[in-house]
């Protein structure tokens, strides 16, 4: 072994679940997941060189998983299905859970919604929302990361990241409730 | 303000997604506090907010990298770059 890759590779095994993670959910299947994070690897090590040691190598990684996440997008031509931009009500599931009274009912309503779905149908419903919502929202859940934190690693402004956060969410609540029902989770009665 | 120290309803509604990602000032944070104390709607609304919030950091933490992954990775690193 290369020292340059055992050290590149002593950076990346503590991330790997996280890494894994964030590709999950913006991919939505563990085969694109893993090619993903194969893909993302490759080219950063191919970049390594770059990489100023002593500096963020989680942030540097990420942004490259981006960037090839992007362009394995656009070399497939596949366009993930999106929800309508102009579609995304505030409160959205708490509306919804307010008209079923048996869900209302229930001492943690949403809990009692979510709690219903797989992560791969959570996975299935982050990857339905536009990329630039999608990243930012998997980053939100994933890290917890504060604006600034997303506003540097994305390389957007925070109040972009902000707006793109709380859209995301919303049209996340709809993508939900959607996969829900399609997957007969909120049959009448079906509460506990 | 309705009051001097308290938000109202809408007030809270507009803050309410800053309020979940802990971006507001500590002043805003006071007012908005002692709203929730007083509205049982805006505080039912925040904790519905809360919990969805929650329950999906749950979900999407709950996957795992396969266990042979960084070895596939190693593979590749040493036959493709």
């Amino acid at each position: 072994m290369s020292a340059p890759a055992e050290e590149f590779e002593s950076l990346l095994e503590p991330l790997l679940n996280l890494v894994y993670r964030v590709a999950y959910n913006l991919a939505g299947s563990r085969e694109e997941a893993e090619n993903l994070v194969q893909e993302a690897s490759l080219r950063a090590y191919k970049g390594f060189h770059g990489f100023t040691r002593g500096t963020n190598f989680k942030s540097w990684f990420l942004k490259i998983m981006k960037n090839v996440y992007w362009e394995l997008g656009r070399r497939s031509q596949r366009k993930p299905q999106t929800c309508a931009l102009d579609d995304a009500p505030d409160l959205y599931l708490f509306q919804k859970v307010e008209s079923h009274p048996h869900l209302k009912a229930t001492q943690d309503p949403a809990h009692a919604v979510l709690d219903r779905l797989s992560s791969e149908q959570v996975a299935r419903a982050i990857g339905a929302l536009p990329f630039d919502y999608r990243y930012v929202c998997v980053l939100y859940f994933l890290e917890e990361k504060a604006y600034a934190e997303i506003s540097e690693l994305l390389e957007v402004p925070v109040g972009t990241v902000r707006s793109r956060l709380h859209r995301g969410r919303k049209l996340l609540q709809k993508s939900l409730w959607e996969v829900a029902v399609a997957e007969g989770i909120l049959e009448v009665g079906a509460a506990r | 303000m309705s009051s001097p120290n308290r938000y109202t309803c809408e007030e809270v509604f507009r803050r309410l997604d800053d309020y979940l990602d802990r971006e507001l000032s500590d002043q805003e944070i006071e007012y908005l506090e002692q709203h929730l104390s007083v509205c049982q709607v805006c505080l039912r609304e925040y904790e519905f907010e809360k919990s969805v919030i929650n329950t999906l950091k749950s979900k999407v933490n709950n996957i795992s990298a396969p266990e042979d992954l960084m070895t596939r990775i190693s593979a590749r690193l040493r036959n493709d770059a």
